[in-house]
């Protein structure tokens, strides 16, 4: 099985060959055939976070595969650079001038958390490298400069959404967890004050360190103050490992968890305490549009596994930035024209899009799905 | 009244797992007077080991538990063997040092064994709940209670009632005296290591069932409190592990659930400093604890001096100045300029841990007080560079003068402890004062410095600034070492008893080494935030701390040339080892295990 997908793509790549040589005998398109375009990655691809670098990796391999299999970009292979940072900023400052004075690399992406980005902005916005964040939910992220751009919905907005979410289908009396971070933080705030002036009620706001595997005493705490449903503004690990939790306090209800749970990681660590939990997403695999069911077929074939958020951020954030040089030309200002006068960029998320004056994802929709039978399904 | 057994119920079962990593802790501190940074690792080790078997080879719990039980003791031996026993006569910061190397081995290790994953530990229990009136316990929680107890009673039977157990208690006490008496203290010390690292192991297993969860990174938060509850209770004393272990638990506990999540690490060594300030030796350990030897002192200056003449220093500054910033290319700077200001962050320490020999390892407070203070003062209140670097120093040192008292009647392990207790306490203060420290966000948008209205930002003209500061700092360091005020320090270092008999006043002397410590480090911080342009309290964790401190041991501790050889081999490397991939962290610590090994006095010795 392995081993056919791996000649599949052999096949492919050396079909993209044929392509771009031809395509080097027309005059016009045969601008440095064979030349490689470079991409930078920063990222976690060890450390802490490496789990989400894995899928990051992934993602972003098989975004390269297709475009490669295809021709390249106006002929030329597309190669990334990926570069690790453990998410420590005192790596991705380095990395981000590694890439700003590498005059190949002619766009990066990331890094995950906001510390790593954020503290390699100032960096790329001097080297006017775009700096593309694919997780980066912080407003503030795109704040950082012109070349700052990111498909991430805001927490603003995530979290104005999760309260609507909550009154209308949920209930009115909350237990709210939150990570005690930036975008926690946050979140909690907007979602709290959205709640209230609609009419709920917050009867637990309890907040937690990333870092914590215990949550025993928030959690029996929460159970005191008799809510109807449980919020979790959290990441996959700490969301499933709080319900599982909740479930050996004896804590009980309706369960809203923040759009990060949505990993198949959230399934197999919560086990049967994850089921009902209702969650908002950018990205689901039985999504029937065409772009996403071809996407997940592809990804089912090259890595026997369903795709999860995070790999199709990663694998449409190559494939954006792609588009960009393709319609800009292969140089750093050139992606970033491409990005700032598209009106109908192509994507796999969010359709065709375009970037606001934030340099943010102008209007996207999202799909409402649930937990049910130790699988994600639409939320009726 | 379950808004109060609740918190008590929860805080003692995982102060149970806090025990038994701290009586291991306690045990090889007692045997091998060393504090074991690798034991968190230990644990974290045996919880994924035990998930494997359990998960994986669905094995029962009886013989999930029994392997990493074998595992984890020869894990103990091994690590004693490679990275302690050949350190025997080497000064005594070099096995803890070297431990600290094993820590970042065996967790890379693990994550290439078992993928970086939190991974679900299977329920090995009937899932039977309990209800007792209004609280609850599963049967993971009376397990883990059960197994507690019957390993503190194994142990202490075998202490009291073996001959092995004697001859351990003896080496404990006087290892020199035992030697004499014919027993065999190197066998014992690989047995302490067997015995605590098979607790430690248990522990992992424990805590994998009742959080229900493991990962391979979940060592070294471990590690801390396991060594937090063991100071607490008294370093070396072994039933004082174990209530230190439960007390911990239940006030985290509380703390959480009256303060929030996020207070946790402020209450915890909130409480550990209170009680060291109150009882210098922990609530069960002899009030003269806190008159053991120096961990620096009487042990400096092994090995040849190494002296640079004029031409040398003439030589390294044309480098440093002319030859590096021409030749190097953007990215090298960048990577220079983090190099220098983590050296400036070593040289800091020079002067406390090296010089005073108090053994700090809560530097990234101080370095966290100037980020912030100059990144508020520069962004929000209009100040120049120039004006808010000094001024952050000056916070900094205000800051140090305060909080180290608790630290002055303390002397070796004791004050690593408690600094590094400081260290957190201010992250966390930093954590949960959004009003002033915009909390968890951070700071955003912190300006670059400014010279004639012109930003520096250029990574050539930032390594200049930079590298000015560090000459400016290592002048003023030598110079307070070759001053009356350097010998003074240096005679506390070498016998306080005898330092204070000769007239030179303790406290003031210490608190003016820490403040001066903290001015410099303050001042790194500033640039540290200036560069970045973002700040927030993620960066400034222990691990920095732990790294400042390495730097130093590796530099050959007193001596500010060799620490800055230290942050060019801890920083720098992980940057030159980048094109390992995979293998880059397992590397770094492999060449840190060996460095010490065939060089424990340090890079550079210095009279």
């Amino acid at each position: 099985m392995i081993q056919k997908s791996i000649d599949n793509t052999r096949r492919k790549i050396v079909q993209g060959g044929l392509v771009s040589a031809a395509a080097a005998v027309v005059p016009g398109l045969a601008t440095a055939a064979g030349k490689p375009i470079y991409y930078g990655v920063s990222g976690p691809f060890s450390g802490d976070r490496a789990a989400y670098g894995a899928v990051w990796k992934k993602g972003m391999d098989m975004a390269v595969a297709e475009i490669n299999a295809r021709g390249g970009i106006e002929g030329r292979p597309l190669e990334l650079l990926y570069q690790d940072t453990q998410s420590d900023p005192k790596q991705s400052v380095p990395v981000a001038q590694k890439f700003v004075d590498d005059d190949r690399v002619i766009a990066e992406l990331g890094d995950f958390s906001s510390a790593a980005s954020m503290a390699a902005s100032p960096i790329y916005e001097r080297g006017k490298l775009i700096q593309f964040g694919l997780t980066n939910s912080d407003p503030k992220f795109t704040r950082g400069g012109e070349y700052m751009f990111s498909t991430a919905p805001t927490m603003q907005m995530d979290a104005a959404l999760m309260a609507d979410i909550t009154l209308k289908h949920l209930g009115k009396q909350a237990a709210v967890f939150y990570q005690a971070s930036d975008w926690g933080d946050t979140s909690q705030k907007v979602f709290v004050e959205r709640f209230k002036s609609q009419g709920g009620n917050v009867v637990a706001l309890e907040n937690y360190l990333l870092t914590d595997k215990d949550y025993h005493s928030i959690l029996s705490k929460a159970r005191r103050a008799n809510p109807d449903v449980l919020v979790l503004i959290s990441y996959y690990t700490d969301g499933a490992l709080l319900l599982l939790q909740a479930q050996d306090v004896g804590l009980k209800g309706k369960i809203l968890a923040a759009t990060s749970c949505y990993s198949n990681k959230f399934l197999e660590l919560g086990g049967g305490a994850v089921n009902g939990t209702v969650m908002s997403v950018l990205f689901f695999p039985e999504d029937p549009r065409p772009a996403v069911q071809r996407f997940v077929k592809d990804y089912q074939a090259r890595y026997s596994e369903t795709p999860d958020q995070y790999a199709a951020r990663a694998y449409d954030a190559v494939k954006i930035v792609a588009w960009g040089t393709q319609q800009g030309g292969a140089t750093r200002d050139g992606i970033r024209k491409a990005f700032i006068s598209g009106t109908s960029i192509p994507s796999l998320l969010f359709g065709s899009f375009k970037f606001d004056a934030e340099r943010r994802v102008a209007h996207y929709s999202e799909s409402l799905i649930t937990v049910r039978g130790d699988k994600f399904t639409y939320y009726s | 009244m379950p808004e109060f057994l609740d918190p008590l119920v929860t805080g003692l079962i995982n102060g149970n797992a806090y025990a038994l990593i701290a009586l291991g802790l306690s045990l090889i501190f007692g045997v091998a007077d060393l504090v074991n940074f690798a034991h968190g690792s230990v644990f974290a080790f045996g919880a994924m080991l035990g998930w494997y078997f359990a998960a994986v080879l669905h094995w029962p719990l009886p013989a999930a538990l029994a392997g990493v039980v074998v595992a984890t003791a020869l894990l103990g031996v091994v690590i004693e063997r490679v990275a302690v026993r050949p350190l025997a006569k080497a000064p005594r910061i070099a096995p803890l040092l070297s431990t600290v190397a094993v820590a970042l081995i065996l967790d890379r290790v693990s994550q290439l064994l078992f993928t970086p994953d939190t991974q679900v530990f299977p329920n090995l229990l009937p899932n039977a709940n309990f209800q007792l009136g209004d609280i609850r316990f599963g049967a993971a929680d009376l397990m883990m209670l059960a197994v507690t107890l019957v390993s503190l009673l194994a142990l202490w039977l075998f202490l009291m009632r073996t001959r092995l157990g004697r001859a351990l208690r003896a080496t404990a006490q006087d290892r020199d005296a035992a030697l004499q008496m014919g027993v065999n203290a190197g066998g014992l010390e690989a047995l302490a290591f067997a015995i605590s690292s098979a607790l430690a192991g248990i522990g992992g297993v424990l805590v994998g069932m009742y959080y229900r969860n493991v990962d391979p990174s979940m060592g070294f938060a471990a590690g801390i409190e396991g060594f937090a509850a063991a100071t607490l209770g008294g370093l070396g004393n072994l039933p004082g592990a174990v209530v230190g272990g439960l007390l911990l638990g239940v006030i985290e506990s509380f703390g959480v659930t009256w303060f929030g999540g996020a207070s946790r690490g402020m209450i915890a060594f909130g409480v550990l400093v209170g009680v060291l300030w109150l009882r210098p030796g922990g609530l069960f350990g002899s009030s003269n604890a806190s008159f053991a030897e120096p961990l620096t002192g009487t042990f400096f200056g092994r090995g040849r001096p190494v002296t640079l003449h004029r031409w040398q220093l003439v030589a390294i500054f044309v480098a440093a100045f002319v030859v590096l910033p021409l030749a190097a290319n953007a990215y090298l700077m960048r990577v220079a300029t983090i190099v220098v200001i983590f050296a400036i962050l070593g040289v800091s320490l020079t002067l406390v841990a090296g010089t005073a020999g108090l053994m700090s390892i809560g530097q990234a407070g101080f370095f966290a007080i100037g980020a912030y203070a100059s990144a508020l003062l520069v962004k929000n209140h209009g100040w120049s560079f120039w004006m808010a670097m000094p001024a952050a120093g000056v916070l900094a040192a205000l800051a140090a003068a305060i909080l180290i008292v608790p630290v002055l009647r303390l002397r070796g392990h004791y004050v690593a402890i408690v600094t590094l207790g400081i260290g957190a306490i201010v992250v966390a203060a930093i954590l949960n004062l959004p009003a002033i420290t915009a909390g968890p966000l951070g700071i955003t948008a912190i300006p670059p410095p400014q010279l004639f209205g012109i930003d520096i930002v250029s990574p050539r003209a930032y390594y200049v600034l930079a590298a000015l500061l560090l000459v400016a700092s290592v002048v003023l360091v030598v110079r307070l070492q070759r001053s009356h005020l350097g010998r003074a320090w240096r005679a506390i270092r070498e016998d306080e008893v005898a330092a204070q008999a000769s007239g030179v006043q303790l406290a003031g002397h210490k608190s003016l080494a820490f403040a001066l410590g903290a001015f410099i480090a303050g001042v790194a911080g500033s640039l540290l935030a200036h560069q970045y342009g973002y700040i927030n309290p993620e960066i400034f964790g222990v691990d920095i701390s732990v790294l400042a401190l390495t730097m130093i041991v590796l530099g050959g501790m007193s001596n500010v040339v060799g620490t800055i050889l230290g942050a060019i081999v801890l920083v720098g490397a992980p940057e030159l080892l980048r094109p390992l991939g995979d293998f880059r962290i397992l590397t770094y610590g492999v060449l840190l295990l060996l460095l010490i090994r065939f060089r424990p006095q340090g890079l550079w010795i210095y009279r």
